[in-house]
């Protein structure tokens, strides 16, 4: 069957002093973090899987008695098309599990997509038609908490303490020395490749470019000698997609679009124009410009647009969760004949590594995920916020066994002790490539956490993209453009 | 019922009423349409107001609505004084006529084609009528593949018939991508013009048809100087329709493009979109919202005046 090498890249990139020199960089000392981030290698997740039994209903139970009669309204991202099956299935049983342990509360639940839920959540809040309990992606948070839509919510509401989570994650539910959220999962990506178009390239099928100047050499190579797209760049506007791929390569070039890679960012300096970003752009501009080594249609491409193209043998390398793995085999099942076949040798030759660093040695990654809020009751339909529901519906999903099982394909469960569970250890068996992930985890960058992130991910930064790639402006007017956009966001202003 | 006859001359000679006074004598009838006119002035009215009212707020990301601060006229010069504007504005008028004028000449087209009897005539008009009955979301997702710019079937196809050496790009090139998005509209958009013409060539006398070939007239004659004109009522009536459906026109462009790349698909429409929603400048995305409100509104004074110009037209002739 396949030679898919379990975590080899990480084995071999990846030490524990290598992470904790990665912390050193970005993790601020002040923060004075409870949880010891330098043990989080892969050997630490294994040797802590399926050691420590948790007992949901009971934790749960304390929190909001079990037999609580009561309502709980909640939106949250659902499944999509980008997501494998075995996902959808983990929805299914966590509302069921839920509906049974708690028979009383009328949970009335709603799943968005990932592009849809923030537009949505602001029209509703607008209407003071609002949900109670709202599942929102990590960039969100910060900007309904700064308006005063969420109530204060800290892992010690439900049972729980923040020694629980991961620091960053807390942090993204932090505004002006309070929290609004608990983490649900976090999660990092990693560079994907296709061994076969490696070695038909001339390059060594099991090493992956080291550096993103490697990647727009490889994926030159690639396009040159297979006639295949080298890198599945992502440049949509209005798509998270765009910038959960494109942060980690201005990080890693030395840019950012404030200091959010430093150690104790301000946010005061916009650094989106800086040399170091231009460099970023500009490696995005030689592959699609310069060298067309990746594929054309990446403007309006999304990572599920990517996915195809990978298991069709059209795409050597992209970045993405290890969930893509168990997407690539429920894509697989619909293909037929030939096509079957080469889906069959693309997952065989499916390769995950860590993400490429800069010229620098600086390795980065989004630190991404989902945070659980409670709105505040004048915002939300009704008027009303059944605290108690609302407790347990978020003291459910972010236990230790539910955290775990709905980020079972793709990320890693936003309570800590989810990686001691016996699903953990059942996982590590079960989905591939679980090892590089992790093994990204330290190098971790959030984002910037005010208000105006969403503005400056899903827009401004897409736009500066785009507006390089096309042509419409030179890679130095498109990043002062963006630059002045931004400074424009910050003082509300202009466009 | 008595009437008595007193009354009829008393109010037929007295002095022209005032506009409250004749709508005191109408009270019965404004009270039946009362319940009408409350749903108008809240789910029209007052929203028109609103959105006129917030277009002189400033609502940075950072605030809640109701948080908003007065700033006049600021945000028509923010728009105004913008690049993009302007380049949208552009893109507006061309997807609009553009759109509108080949949605109508292939619908007249289709039109004239099928006003003919033939063979399977009747499962032609059921197959041109689909583009128009599918959902709009389905066909811009549909069309998206068509046109994918590494896998696109129109691109295969090109390349498989030696048309072009690689697949051409479609929506991913700022050249390209506003006709590529106008074919779409049209393909959704023609169908309607053909059900409204071919409606309207039922209207054409068939003695004038008659007499016109026996006067010698040819067929582009007989079409241009007597089926025409009788189209014109139903030509200005299409036209203002299409005109204003493509102003106000988001799926396709949005779910295709999402107004990109480097803005060189957005609309007005989702330019406002994204604004308000995107980035959350409720205070500009309204005064945008007015410009555009002003704009169709005029569209409509001349779709009314059209269409009561063509109804005179039709009753004298």
């Amino acid at each position: 069957m396949s030679k898919i090498h379990l975590g080899c890249a990480v084995r071999r990139g990846v030490s524990t002093a290598s992470i904790a020199a990665a912390l050193a960089v970005w993790w601020p000392a002040s923060a004075q973090s409870p949880v010891d981030l330098t043990k989080w290698s892969p050997e630490y997740v294994r040797s802590i899987a399926g050691t420590q039994e948790f007992d949901t209903a009971a934790d749960c139970g304390k929190v909001t008695p079990l037999n609580y009669r009561g309502r709980v309204s909640f939106w949250y991202q659902g499944a999509f098309e980008g997501d494998p099956d075995l996902l959808r299935q983990y929805y299914r049983d966590f509302f069921a599990t839920f509906r049974k342990t708690y028979p009383n509360i009328q949970l009335e639940d709603q799943a968005l997509t990932y592009n849809d839920l923030l537009d949505k959540f602001r029209t509703a809040l607008l209407g003071t038609a609002g949900p109670m309990v709202v599942r929102l992606q990590i960039l969100g948070g910060v900007e309904f908490a700064s308006k005063g839509y969420l109530q204060e919510l800290k892992p010690e509401d439900i049972g729980y303490t923040a020694q629980d989570f991961w620091p960053g994650a807390m942090k993204s539910n932090m505004w002006k020395g309070k929290t609004y959220g608990i983490p649900t999962n976090n999660e990092t990506m990693a560079l994907i490749w296709n061994a076969d178009l490696f070695k038909r390239a001339g390059l060594d099928p099991d090493k992956p470019p080291a550096t993103w100047d490697d990647v727009v050499r490889y994926s030159k190579q690639i396009k040159e000698k297979t006639g295949i797209a080298g890198y599945g760049l992502v440049a949509r506007k209005n798509a998270g997609n765009t910038p959960y791929r494109f942060m980690p390569q201005l990080w890693a070039y030395g840019g950012g679009v404030f200091d959010e890679a430093s150690a104790s960012p301000n946010y005061a300096q916009i650094q989106l124009n800086t040399a170091a970003s231009k460099r970023a752009l500009q490696a995005s501009y030689d592959m699609y410009v310069r060298d067309k080594s990746v594929p054309v249609s990446a403007l309006t491409n999304q990572q599920a647009d990517n996915q195809p193209l990978f298991l069709a043998g059209q795409l050597a390398m992209m970045i993405s969760h290890p969930s893509d793995y168990d997407v690539m085999l429920d894509l697989k099942k619909k293909a037929t004949g030939s096509d079957a076949q080469t889906a069959q040798n693309v997952i065989d030759n499916m390769r995950y590594g860590l993400i490429p660093t800069g010229p620098d040695g600086k390795r980065a990654v989004v630190f991404g995920g989902s945070n659980m809020h409670i709105l505040k009751p004048e915002y939300v339909d009704g008027g009303k916020v059944d605290q108690p529901a609302a407790k347990a519906l978020v003291c459910f999903w972010t236990s230790p066994e539910w955290s775990l099982k709905m980020a079972y394909a793709g990320s890693n469960p936003g309570n800590l002790n989810g990686f001691k569970t016996k699903w953990m250890k059942e996982r590590l068996e079960n989905i591939k490539f679980l090892d590089v992930t992790t093994a990204m985890l330290p190098y971790g960058i959030p984002f910037p956490t005010i208000p105006e992130t969403p503005e400056i991910m899903n827009i401004i930064v897409p736009d500066m993209l785009q507006n390089a790639l096309t042509g419409t402006m030179s890679v130095d007017q498109a990043a002062e453009d963006a630059a002045r956009k931004i400074r424009n966001v910050m003082s509300g202003g202009k466009l | 019922m008595t009437i008595r006859p007193t009354e009829v001359p008393a109010r037929a000679t007295a002095r022209p009423a005032g506009v409250f006074r004749r709508a005191w004598i109408h009270r019965a009838d404004y009270l039946y349409v009362l319940p009408a006119i409350v749903v108008m002035l809240i789910v029209i009215a007052y929203p028109v107001y609103y959105t006129i009212e917030l277009s002189f707020y400033n609502t940075p990301p950072s605030l809640q609505l109701r948080d908003k601060i007065f700033v006049g006229f600021d945000n028509y010069a923010i728009i105004l004084g913008s690049d993009v504007f302007w380049q949208v504005t552009l893109n507006t008028f061309i997807w609009t006529i553009v759109s509108t004028g080949c949605a109508y000449i292939l619908g007249l087209g289709c039109a004239l084609c099928l006003h003919r009897a033939f063979p399977g005539r009747a499962v032609m008009r059921a197959i041109l009528i689909i583009p128009w009955v599918i959902s709009a979301v389905a066909a811009a997702y549909i069309w998206k593949w068509i046109y994918h710019s590494n896998f696109g079937v129109i691109g295969a196809l090109l390349v498989e018939l030696g048309f072009a050496g690689r697949p051409p790009n479609f929506i991913d090139s700022v050249n390209s991508v506003l006709p590529s998005l106008i074919v779409v509209n049209v393909w959704r958009e023609f169908p309607f013009a053909m059900i409204m013409l071919a409606a309207g060539l039922q209207t054409v006398p068939d003695q004038l048809l008659r007499a016109a070939k026996v006067d010698g007239a040819g067929a582009w004659h007989s079409f241009w100087h007597v089926t025409f004109p009788h189209l014109r009522g139903v030509s200005i009536a299409t036209i203002l329709l299409l005109a204003v459906a493509n102003f106000n026109s988001f799926i396709v462009t949005w779910i295709m493009t999402g107004g990109g790349p480097a803005n060189a698909s957005h609309i007005w429409i989702t330019h406002i979109y994204e604004i308000a929603f995107g980035r959350q400048r409720w205070g500009i995305a309204a005064a945008y919202s007015v410009i555009l409100f002003l704009i169709v509104m005029s569209l409509g004074y001349f779709y009314v005046r059209g269409l009561g110009g063509a109804e005179k037209e039709g009753g004298a002739s």
